[in-house]
């Protein structure tokens, strides 16, 4: 399990990172979402040491990270981080030694990933001859080469396609499903809704959301409504509690303050009788993101 | 730790070694030094106008032909092999040699006569110009004519005139027993030539090497997942150790590339003995070896090694901790001119040493560390230092990278994670109060 206590760095007095604590249990995938220059990159630097808190510690299982735990964790840095000179079979191996692995298991770990990414005939290829997905296959091979217990991903899914995404997807929750805590951080919100089970939004530093994601939307009290047909616009724009009507491709998209706003919508809907579709849904994390970031901007 | 720290030692220095590019450059190496060393003997091989036979007529009206014959050859002996001389007595006339000449235009025609104040006159006559070394020693015989014409005149005996013209015996006594004789200005140049020089080169590469492994690891962020999992201290010690037994290997792989360039020359001599030397390699080899200076070399050869590994690791330090400063190749290089400089110095002063012996200054220099190794070793092996003083020297080098280790370290780690230049001064001075 990976504990986060209370920990705040600064760059000379700029405060990057603002008394930030969270918990990863083994089997969890946790969000760690913000925009650029959140602070982001800076706890996963203080999180595999590569930067020393100004306050506050970082342990895994009980264990203050140092360089005798480094072994058990994997890191994806969100730039590309591979020695393009060499070839894949080198900069594997070369990273597998560093986490201490031996030759052979390295090989042996290799020709498994290789063959999961299909990309088996690039064992000998140089890095630079790759293209961008193939190169951030390899930097994800590199990241779980040792088949870490903490496994830290930034922006995991740069640079591939859809089909990408859904293969690495499925081996994120492979590793979910063995036991290892893994932190994900990504600037898309359907990637980190479809399977992060707990996040933090950061904003400036600071936590300003966090928690499981199904309480956050919970308690997140504004709702959608997905209508479908033709029905008195200006009515249900003009009643209380309706935050905004908006005209989509093929429906309309009604933003409500809360719950019991539905009932009043419906009741203006239920007029009409050409209405084919009347959806009520939770906000998508977009949009709580988009609301809680604002806010903290704006205050 | 330690595993690991192996491990990158031995990926840097396969990154040098292992590259199809090390050997080529070592093979090139190798035969630009076979080359040097036998240039003279490869010009010769492949032969040209200098090989044809060449007439020397001499119009003598002085009778002193034999004279001057035996002396031309004697003084021309050791370019024989480059100028095939054949000195004649001729008893054409001037005209008739004037004009075979038109027809061999190698051939020169000395026509000697009686002068009534200074003995004799001569004139040398030639279709183009007579090289200057052949001159020289045309001039320079017929000189020697002259004297024997004149000390023939003064009525001297044949021994008084051989006891005059048989050089001044002189012995050259030195009080001070440090003193290893002369020519030391050769001694000094050779110096220059198989130590300075090399080292000169080597650190250029050291210089560069580390700087663009540096920046490679770093503008290519692979540094981040490398510090994740050992310490700046291990990576830099890697780079330090692999860089400095990289020079070391191709220093060891210089010095026996010019082994066998001699050792090629001594073959291309012929004879039994193949190591024998011969022309001015050998004479400067005759020099070092009368001149005692091996045997000083070899009592100071363990602080002269030391100084070159302490040197060495002095200058990869500062490459390290430099080039983790930078964002970029393009500025790692602009900081590269300030190192370059400062080995220009210590090379300069390192020339300057011979010419003025005993200048406090250059001894000065040759206590300050990164330029030391350049300047100790030729004052030492020119006597103007003695071991004690090139053990000072060697052990201030070792403290001074021993301190630069130290601290260059603190700014090491700060350095490889950083990647704005935006107050880099400040970060780096700030950088090394922390512990």
């Amino acid at each position: 399990m990976l504990s986060v206590n209370h920990v705040t760095k600064y760059y000379d007095k700029v405060k990057a990172v603002d008394d930030l604590s969270f918990e990863v249990k083994n089997g969890e995938i946790f969000g760690l979402l913000g925009v650029n220059g959140a602070g982001k990159t800076t706890t996963f630097r203080m999180i595999i040491g590569l930067l020393e808190p100004s306050s506050g510690d970082v342990f895994l299982d009980g264990k203050k990270i140092d360089y005798s735990v480094t072994d058990t964790i994997g890191f994806l840095t969100e730039e590309r981080s591979l020695l393009t000179k060499l070839t894949v079979k080198e900069q594997i191996l070369y990273y597998g030694k560093l986490k201490g692995m031996t030759e052979e298991k390295i090989m042996e770990k290799l020709d498994y990933w290789l063959q999961k990414f299909h990309i088996e005939e690039y064992k000998e290829r140089k890095i630079k001859e790759l293209s961008k997905g193939n190169q951030q296959k390899i930097q994800f091979i590199s990241a779980v080469i040792n088949d870490p217990k903490l496994l830290i991903l930034d922006e995991p899914f740069t640079g591939l396609d859809p089909i990408n995404v859904e293969m690495f997807m499925q081996v994120i929750k492979e590793f979910k499903n063995s036991g290892s805590s893994i932190i994900f951080s990504s600037h898309r919100m359907e990637h980190v809704e479809m399977f992060c089970e707990k996040l933090v939004i950061l904003v400036k530093g600071k936590s300003v959301l966090e928690g499981e994601l199904k309480q956050i939307k919970k308690d997140y009290r504004k709702k959608n409504i997905h209508i479908q047909g033709k029905f008195d616009k200006e009515a249900v724009k003009n009643l209380a509690g309706v935050l905004s009507l908006e005209e989509r491709a093929n429906d309309f998209l009604v933003k409500i303050e809360s719950e019991s706003v539905i009932e009043k919508v419906f009741q203006v809907i239920k007029k009409s009788d050409e209405i084919t579709e009347f959806r009520v849904e939770d906000p998508t994390l977009n949009e709580i993101f988009l609301s809680k970031v604002g806010e903290s901007y704006e205050g | 730790m330690k595993d690991k720290l192996k491990f990158l030692t031995k990926q840097s220095l396969k990154k040098k070694i292992d590259t199809k590019w090390f050997k080529g450059v070592n093979i090139l190496l190798l035969v630009l030094l076979l080359f040097l060393a036998n240039m003279d003997r490869v010009v010769t091989f492949f032969g040209g106008d200098f090989e044809g036979e060449k007439n020397i007529y001499v119009l003598d009206e002085v009778n002193g032909f034999d004279f001057f014959s035996n002396t031309f050859l004697a003084s021309s002996k050791s370019l024989e092999e480059i100028n095939n001389y054949k000195v004649l007595k001729s008893s054409l006339s001037l005209e008739s040699l004037k004009k075979s000449l038109e027809e061999n235009k190698e051939d020169i025609i000395v026509s000697l006569s009686f002068d009534e104040t200074n003995f004799m006159k001569a004139e040398i006559i030639s279709f183009d110009e007579v090289n200057m070394m052949t001159k020289q020693m045309l001039i320079s015989s017929l000189n020697s004519l002259k004297e024997t014409m004149a000390f023939q005149n003064s009525g001297l005996t044949e021994d008084e005139i051989l006891s005059l013209k048989t050089p001044v015996s002189v012995t050259s006594t030195y009080l001070n027993s440090e003193v290893q004789g002369e020519n030391q200005e050769l001694i000094a140049s050779l110096a220059i030539l198989v130590i300075i020089l090399p080292c000169f080169f080597l650190i250029i590469m050291l210089v560069q090497m580390i700087g663009a492994e540096v920046n490679d690891e770093k503008t290519t962020r692979s540094m981040e997942i490398i510090i994740s999992n050992v310490s700046p201290k291990t990576h830099f010690l890697s780079k330090i150790y692999a860089s400095t037994l990289f020079v070391l290997i191709q220093g060891a792989l210089l010095l026996f590339y010019g082994f066998l360039a001699f050792l090629l020359r001594g073959v291309f001599a012929g004879g039994s003995d193949s190591l024998m030397l011969t022309g001015s390699v050998g004479e400067i080899l005759q020099v070092v070896r009368d001149s005692g200076i091996i045997n000083i070399l070899l009592q100071g050869l363990p602080f002269i090694l030391l100084l070159f590994v302490f040197s060495f690791i002095s200058y990869a330090i500062l490459a390290g901790v430099l080039a983790s400063m930078t964002t970029s190749i393009e500025d790692f290089q602009q900081l590269q001119t300030p190192i370059m400089l400062i080995i220009m110095v210590g090379y300069y002063l390192a020339i300057m040493a011979s010419q003025f012996e005993g200048a406090f200054f250059i001894k000065a220099v040759s206590y300050i560390p990164m330029l030391s190794f350049l300047l100790s070793p030729v004052l030492y092996t020119l006597g103007q230092i003695t071991i004690i003083e090139l053990g000072i020297s060697t052990l201030i080098t070792g403290i001074f990278t021993f301190v630069l280790f130290r601290y260059g370290l603190r700014i090491y780690k700060v350095g490889i994670l950083n990647y704005s230049s935006t107050k880099l001064w400040k970060k780096m001075f700030r950088s090394l109060k922390r512990k």
